[in-house]
């Protein structure tokens, strides 16, 4: 049988993502009939037995006894589940995805048992850990949406907050049996060499991921502390494979966003950025999605087209706003902040987005005051910008800026706030002399700090 | 099932389930699981006998050989019924795994000799010691935070409980108290007391014997309840599987009280329908306390009855307009009180309600919700609020101001906001005044940045939404110092320079994050 010696080879090899490999529940293009012919090898009576020789069949590998049960008993699991998976896949009157599911928790359980206790499975075989564990979660969301196109039939009589909740009943409790995959890595007191403590971010990856489509954020939290708690013993971020790291720095990197920390956010995703595959399209768009907005609130700049030319999708996504935010366009702005609201709110960017719009306010202000020109030159000396600038000039700009007619007018009061707050986030440098209905700028060049001016 | 009341049952139930606080019920609202008890033994008694058996033969084997010569009396085989019934089922917890506990529960009552003793009928199901044992490893991590935090939220924490009773389908492992094994054995011994209640009881009755022991065993519950749980004001050692697997048996009460009013106790198991009122009554209950609410306007008074109210909704399963209406005035009077943790329970609420287009107040809610969010700065939260917010909800005034007031905040528009604060429809007002201080706060650390050399206080009065310049002065004395307010050429300014960095330290104090409890 195919898979069990694809079994038995791995395991010579000691390779972990090989053995991975064989416990993954989908037909591969090289063997269509891989998941079929392990299913038909035996049958629900004789399936220990069976796996039992097949799998340590010969003297090819030395296995000790309690791994070869636990390796019985993870296949006998697996047997069943793969059966799910057939009847699924050829829709079988009563295969459904949440018997998949039901039966893919038994293959997570005995995998997580089968690391318990010293005679337990090698730390390399961790491999198979995350593959089931991604596979644990994928199921749950297929569960779920079964789940949910039944109809709420099932849930009628059920207390209010039924219909709420239940929606991700499935991958909650996938989360659970993550959560279990999550200790069992960062509790191991093995020897760093052959210790589950290099599985911890990867595990960390898969319920990061899992807590965000739950929409329980606030649940990571958990995790970095926990990880933060342990951090002394385990080896330092360089150290595991970047495939983890970039990972883990994304997740963080998001995290710090959702919690307006900016400039957190930002560290971490450039770690990120910096270290992501050149050729992880997806990855490296994602990374940007959230690494521009970060960006715009903590420096101020926006995307260049170089930068967006290989992510058309994201050009389309900032370019409108990026525009407007240059040319100091406040309508503009708001339309296009209106326009992809839906996009920007499902992807959690449209808060720091909104900020743009002080940007662009500072942009249109920066027009008035190079408009204004500059001042009498005096004895020969370099010609001065004028620096003490009248609010209602300001106001006038603010008129055209937003299209205002006469009879809406603008409120000299909003001006003077709208240039408080400006001066306050530092966007410009001055102060107003509200008595006299005057703004004086910072001379030398540092009235718009950053800009030229 | 409930016209033969027994001795114990008029008191039983408050003491043993209620907190601290609750302890001193007059007349008691529930009874612990009255109503399923006889109801499945009726079945049980009728189909099951044969049933045990034939229909589930690998089941009593499963049982059977840790006790062989045991001759297992109705009740267990009740119970063993129970454990394998389809709609018992729990998808996480496997058949072996049920076997494997189950045996362990027998077991452990026949070397106990606890097998006749034991109420079978109310014990937990093994797949739901399983799930609760799973529960309470996976939240044990959370377990000292929330221990910590509950004290605190004192006020908030029994309604958390009443959730978690009362809406028991929607009790996830997570919520559920932190017992400990230990506790779990004390549970089973807390339900020995309560035996008189039980099939055996019926067969050998003896009341005033039986009453005795009740109240023994009901004294020596609830000291344990001291023990656990006192200090920190959570949970009583009640057991949430049993409510929820009773709701599940069940289905929805049908009530016949007919006084109007009702204090309110958490429920700790199935409701008695005697002290349940049908709707037709509960509407009469809402008009006298809407009366009684104008005319006397006792808050403890008028959110008990509305608690009480909601619960017997909840367990008569009645959902339509007027439940909309019943939430949506609690959480307005809830609002007005300023009572948060109501006020979110009832927020909570009505997101499910409205999302099954029963009528009422939709944008005025979602609304508060925005509002709430700008309160707590909840930024996630936000923005899942934002995503809630269609089209055609933004054409309501509610929602439009709620969402002006949240964008002007972002983009540091203080006059813009002060003018929405000012002109704020329904009850936003009572929210807007909960974050109002830190904003003129925050306003007030950039306009001392930005004005030179003072400002008129009468700028800031007209600026920052303030009825008068007193009340202004008032409120910078409380965050600055007097130096920063002075009289020049006639009119009181304020010094910018020296104000300033006494309001930027007031703002982040000000500004540290809102936790409260039971949000959404």
């Amino acid at each position: 049988m195919q898979l069990a010696s694809d079994f038995r080879h791995a395991y010579s090899i000691a390779s972990g993502p090989a053995l991975a490999a064989v416990l993954t529940p989908i037909a591969t293009a090289s063997n269509p009939q891989r998941l079929r012919s392990f299913y038909e090898f035996t049958n629900a009576q004789y399936l220990t037995k069976d796996l039992q020789s097949t799998l340590f069949h010969g003297k090819s590998i030395r296995v000790s006894k309690s791994e070869q049960a636990a390796w019985v008993d993870i296949f006998a699991a697996y047997w069943e589940a793969v059966g799910e998976v057939l009847k699924y896949e050829e829709r079988y009157p009563g295969a459904s995805a949440v018997d998949i599911f039901i039966a893919w928790k038994k293959v997570s359980n005995a995998l997580i048992k089968g690391y318990a206790g010293s005679n337990g499975l090698k730390a390399w075989t961790l491999p198979c850990l995350y593959t089931v564990g991604k596979f644990l979660r994928t199921f749950a969301i297929k569960a779920d949406l079964e789940v949910a196109a039944r109809g709420s039939t099932e849930y009628g009589f059920q207390d209010d907050l039924a219909v709420d909740v239940e929606k991700n009943a499935n991958l909650e409790e996938a989360a659970r049996i993550i959560n279990r995959m999550f200790t069992l890595c960062l509790s191991d007191r093995a020897p760093i060499e052959d210790s589950r403590k290099w599985g911890i971010y990867e595990t960390t990856n898969l319920l990061f991921k899992t807590y965000f489509k739950i929409n329980s954020v606030g649940l990571t939290k958990n995790l970095l502390r926990a990880i933060n708690a342990q951090s002394h013993e385990l080896p330092s971020l360089d150290a595991f494979p970047k495939s983890h790291i970039v990972t883990f720095e994304y997740y963080l990197g998001v995290i710090h966003f959702l919690d307006e920390q900016y400039s957190k956010a930002e560290e971490h995703l450039t770690t990120a950025w910096q270290m992501c595959h050149r050729d992880a399209h997806k990855n490296r768009e994602l990374i940007l999605t959230y690494l521009i907005p970060c960006h715009m609130v903590t420096t101020h700049t926006l995307p260049s087209r170089q930068l967006l030319a290989p992510f058309p999708r994201l050009e389309q996504l900032f370019r409108p706003l990026s525009n407007c935010i240059r040319r100091g366009d406040l309508v503009g702005f708001d339309q296009a902040m209106a326009a992809g609201e839906a996009e920007f709110v499902k992807r959690r960017i449209y808060l720091p987005l909104e900020r743009g719009r002080d940007i662009a306010l500072r942009n249109l202000f920066r027009k008035v005051f190079i408009a204004g020109g500059y001042e009498e030159p005096k004895d020969g000396q370099p010609a001065i910008r004028r620096t003490r600038i009248p609010v209602f000039e300001f106001a006038a700009a603010l008129r055209i800026g937003t299209h205002a007619t006469s009879r809406m007018g603008v409120d000299i009061d909003e001006v003077e706030c709208l240039l408080a707050n400006l001066i306050y986030k530092g966007l410009m440098k001055g102060y107003i002399a509200r008595e006299r209905g005057m703004v004086v700028l910072s001379k030398n060049n540092t009235a718009f700090p950053g800009t030229g001016v | 099932m409930s016209s033969s009341v027994p001795p114990w049952r008029a008191t039983a139930s408050a003491p043993s389930s209620t907190p601290v606080a609750y302890q001193a019920p007059a007349t008691p609202a529930y009874i612990p699981v009255q109503a399923r008890r006889s109801l499945t033994s009726n079945q049980s008694s009728s189909i099951s006998s044969a049933g045990t058996t034939t229909t589930h033969p690998t089941t009593t084997p499963a049982a059977e050989p840790a006790r062989p010569r045991i001759e297992f009396s109705q009740a267990v085989r009740n119970y063993v019924q129970r454990c394998f019934d389809a709609k018992n089922q729990i998808p996480s917890v496997s058949h072996a795994e049920i076997q494997e506990k189950l045996r362990q529960v027998i077991t452990e009552a026949a070397d106990r000799n606890k097998l006749h003793i034991i109420d079978w009928d109310r014990t937990a199901l093994p797949q739901h010691m399983i799930q609760n044992e799973r529960n309470r490893v996976l939240a044990n991590p959370a377990v000292s935070t929330w221990a910590k935090a509950s004290p605190l939220t004192s006020p908030v924490d029994p309604n958390r409980k009443r959730k978690s009773t009362d809406f028991g389908q929607q009790q996830r492992g997570d919520d559920s108290p932190p017992w400990k094994k230990a506790n779990n054995r004390n549970r089973l011994e807390d339900r020995t007391t309560h035996p008189s209640t039980d099939k055996k009881s019926r067969m050998t009755l003896d009341d005033s014997s039986k009453s005795k022991a009740n109240l023994e065993m009901r004294r020596r519950r609830f000291e344990g309840a001291g023990v656990n749980y006192g200090t920190s004001g959570t949970s009583s050692p009640v057991d949430p599987p049993i409510a929820r697997s009773t709701v599940q048996d069940q289905g929805p009460v049908v009530g016949r009280c007919q006084t109007l009013e009702k204090n309110y106790f958490r429920l700790t198991s199935a409701p008695n329908p005697d002290t349940v009122r049908p709707l037709p009554v509960l509407q009469q209950t809402l008009d006298l306390l809407k009366k009684k609410w104008k005319r006397e306007a006792n808050y403890t008074y008028i959110c008990d009855q509305f608690k009480s109210l909601r619960q017997d909704l909840t367990v008569q399963h009645i959902r339509n307009e007027f439940t909309v209406h019943v939430y949506e005035i609690h959480a307005r009077i809830a609002l007005e009180k300023g009572d948060l943790g109501e006020y979110n329970q009832c927020q909570t609420q009505l997101r499910v309600l409205y999302e099954q287009k029963l009528g009422g107040h939709p944008t005025e809610f979602k609304a508060y919700r925005i509002l709430y969010f700008i309160y707590t700065r909840n930024w996630t939260a936000m923005n899942d609020a934002l995503a809630d917010v269609s089209a055609e909800d933004k054409k309501s005034s509610a929602v439009k101001h709620a969402l002006e007031v949240r964008s002007t905040l972002a983009l540091g528009n203080y006059h813009r906001f002060f003018q929405l604060y000012l002109d704020t429809p329904n009850m936003g007002a009572y929210l807007m005044d909960m974050f109002v201080g830190r904003e003129r706060l925050t306003a007030l650390s950039s306009m001392c940045r930005a004005y030179k050399p003072d400002v008129k206080l009468r700028f800031i009065t007209e600026e920052l939404g303030f009825e008068s310049d007193e009340q202004a002065a008032r409120f910078i004395l409380d965050h600055a110092s007097a130096e920063a307010l002075q009289e020049i050429e006639g009119t009181v300014r304020l010094l910018t320079s020296k104000a300033g960095p006494l309001f930027e330290t007031a703002k982040a104090e000000a500004h540290r994050v809102v936790d409260i409890k039971g949000q959404i």
